[in-house]
């Protein structure tokens, strides 16, 4: 981690949780995996305090621990998500334009709160929306639940690990630290629960295993007394997922830009459709046939399927290379290219800063010798047709500024 | 005597003569022949004032003379080719070639955009081929000079590397109206598939005191006039 964003992580951890809180982040940020005493002992904190921060820190998804040989327990921190709160805005943001407000808050109440029960959510949402209503409505608990509902099926939420439930009566010693798991199917599995009044107990967890957040479990008895029908099910927002989501986003509205909306749309209908199918880190989107295109198009975009073929084959044919074919059945099979389309993104964003900061010269510069790999001084004059005086000044200004390198190769005899 | 110095003249004609059109200099012509300095000198200027040779300035070195035998084309790499003149670079000569094919380009595009066919049609008529940006340019009559093909690709190309236009190659029938073995190339005005990336939007991304800036420092985000000038929109 460079100075620059542990800097960053501490004016973050800061802002968010206060002064102890950081100064244990900030310290596991440097020093890397460390037990509980080291810590204690490494920044002058008592044990008690230490143990408070650790607790914020791994309700927030920011510390994970580990069990090492010999029962040790060595806690880490992870910069990189310590870094992801400043994109907690943008997550917002997009389950408003997704969901709208009752999306919104729901996202929100997640990403302040690190981990919640469903029923909390439901409650605190609920409360919050009755607020800003007109006097004598109120939000019903069902709408809330309906959000959170879809919000778990697009994967925008997901659940906790959890302590596998043990079935002999007798677990024996237990471990120093709970090891948690869940599987892949449990992981947006929602309870049922019918959250007006009663519920049904669904499933309760080891609750009681050492190490077990103490923060978590007072801040949830102070707020029902009733006992909550969803107790031990925890959710907490999928980052991953809203990053999948940009990530779609760019690569719509860039074929929005190069060809036209009619195409864009099309292609936004391929990546919703493969949302859920597709990893997020797949070099291809599962194949889809053109038919299912056709039938899962939004209603009301009156193309027929003739023209969505057409449509379809020249997206194929694009240099872009966005879109490829990769069979005939079913009217012909279609993939989104997304190693690709993310590549050409990020060749076009460095295009983008040259541009801005050196001037559209120095850009045809810049682009040719992407394109070229390796030239030589006079090659570049000639390709770009700049004069020899002003391409070498450009070349030495990116040179200096680390946008271009310079190797020497012997001439060959 | 006089046999002897023809022979000279002979094989000085012969290295000039192999050299074809990119010429050859004086100092190689030595090399090749190894005849003293002064009798190669002797040997030009005859070959010269019989009009069998002539000197030519290279491009590549403007104080260098190559020769070459009277009657050739000197190759465009000793001239220059179209986009020189007297070993200067027309740099503003090219810069209207360039505005002017993009906007050729441009048009065709918005053209075949608004005729609102079916896509197929709307695509395909929005590209032209080499052949028909030369036709275009030539048509227009800015250039003294004649321009070949290739010259409006290599204008062309450059326009691929601003990132405004994109090529394709298609096959073509022998024959067919500016295809080159086989081949035709076509190309088409395209738009940036991103708006200025983010980063640059912010005075930091063109900031010249970027390396130098920090809390605490001079140069810190806090006392940044720039920085303060922008978020007072």
């Amino acid at each position: 981690m460079t100075q620059a964003e542990i800097k960053l992580c501490s004016l973050l951890l800061q802002e968010h949780f206060g002064e102890i809180v950081e100064k244990i982040g900030v310290h596991l940020i440097r020093t890397g995996s460390q037990p509980l005493r080291v810590i204690a002992h490494d920044t002058g904190t008592s044990l008690d305090q230490v143990k408070k921060a650790l607790c914020v820190l791994i309700q927030h998804n920011l510390v994970i621990y580990q069990v090492h040989k010999r029962g040790v327990v060595e806690y880490e921190a992870q910069c990189s998500r310590v870094l992801r709160m400043l994109r907690y805005p943008r997550y917002i943001y997009t389950a408003k334009t997704l969901y709208s407000d009752t999306g919104e808050l729901i996202v929100e109440e997640l990403l302040l709160n690190g981990k919640m029960t469903m029923s909390a959510v439901v409650k605190k949402v609920a409360d919050r929306l009755t607020e800003t209503m007109e006097d004598g409505k109120t939000m019903d608990y069902a709408e809330v639940s309906n959000t959170f509902m879809r919000l778990a099926d697009t994967h925008f939420v997901q659940r906790c690990p959890w302590v596998p439930a043990t079935e002999n009566s007798d677990p024996g010693p237990l471990p120093p630290a709970p090891i948690l798991v869940i599987s892949e199917k449990d992981m947006y599995l929602v309870p049922k629960l019918s959250l007006i009044g009663k519920g049904k107990r669904r499933r309760s967890s080891d609750e009681d295993a050492t190490g077990e957040p103490k923060a978590k479990r007072t801040k949830h008895s102070t707020d029902n007394k009733e006992p909550i029908p969803d107790d031990g099910i925890y959710w907490q927002a999928n980052l991953d997922r809203f990053h999948q989501h940009f990530r779609d986003q760019a690569i719509v509205s860039a074929v929005a830009n190069r060809m036209d909306q009619t195409s864009s749309e099309i292609v936004r209908t391929m990546l919703r459709m493969s949302e859920i199918t597709t990893p997020s880190a797949a070099p291809f989107t599962q194949p889809l046939s053109s038919n299912e295109i056709f039938r899962s198009l939004p209603v009301g975009y009156n193309i027929s399927k003739q023209v969505l073929d057409q449509y379809l084959t020249l997206l194929a044919d694009d240099p872009l290379e966005f879109v490829g074919k990769s069979g005939d059945s079913g009217g012909g099979m279609y993939v989104i290219n997304l190693h690709k389309a993310l590549g050409s993104l990020a060749t076009a964003t460095l295009e983008s800063v040259v541009q801005e900061r050196f001037g559209s010269r120095c850009a045809r510069i810049f682009r040719l010798v992407l394109q070229k790999k390796h030239l030589e001084q006079k090659q570049v004059e000639d390709l770009a047709m700049i004069p020899a005086k002003e391409a070498k000044d450009m070349l030495y200004k990116m040179l200096s500024g680390n946008f271009i390198s310079l190797q020497e190769i012997p001439k060959t005899p | 005597k006089m046999k002897g110095s023809d022979n000279q003249e002979k094989l000085v004609y012969q290295i000039i003569e192999d050299a074809g059109n990119k010429g050859i200099w004086s100092r190689d012509i030595r090399y090749k022949s190894n005849l003293p300095l002064t009798e190669i000198n002797k040997i030009l200027k005859n070959l010269e004032s019989k009009k069998l040779i002539k000197a030519v300035k290279s491009v590549a070195a403007s104080k260098k003379k190559v020769y070459m035998l009277y009657n050739l084309q000197p190759d465009r790499s000793v001239t220059g080719g179209a986009w020189y003149s007297d070993q200067d670079f027309e740099s503003e000569f090219v810069e209207v070639l360039n505005q002017q094919c993009f906007k050729f380009l441009q048009t065709k595009a918005e053209t075949a955009r608004e005729s609102k066919q079916n896509p197929m049609i709307q695509r395909n008529s929005s590209f032209a081929s080499s052949h028909e940006v030369w036709k275009y340019i030539c048509e227009l009559g800015i250039s003294k000079v004649e321009l070949s093909m290739e010259d409006i690709e290599t204008i062309l190309n450059t326009l691929i590397y601003d990132g405004k236009v994109e090529m394709t190659i298609i096959a073509a029938k022998e024959g067919t109206v500016g295809s080159v073995d086989g081949h035709m190339k076509l190309y088409r005005a395209v738009n940036p598939i991103i708006p200025p990336t983010g980063l640059v939007r912010a005075p930091c991304g063109l900031c010249p005191v970027f390396d130098d800036c920090h809390e605490g420092g001079e140069i810190s985000p806090s006392n940044c006039i720039y920085m303060t000038e922008w978020l007072e929109f």
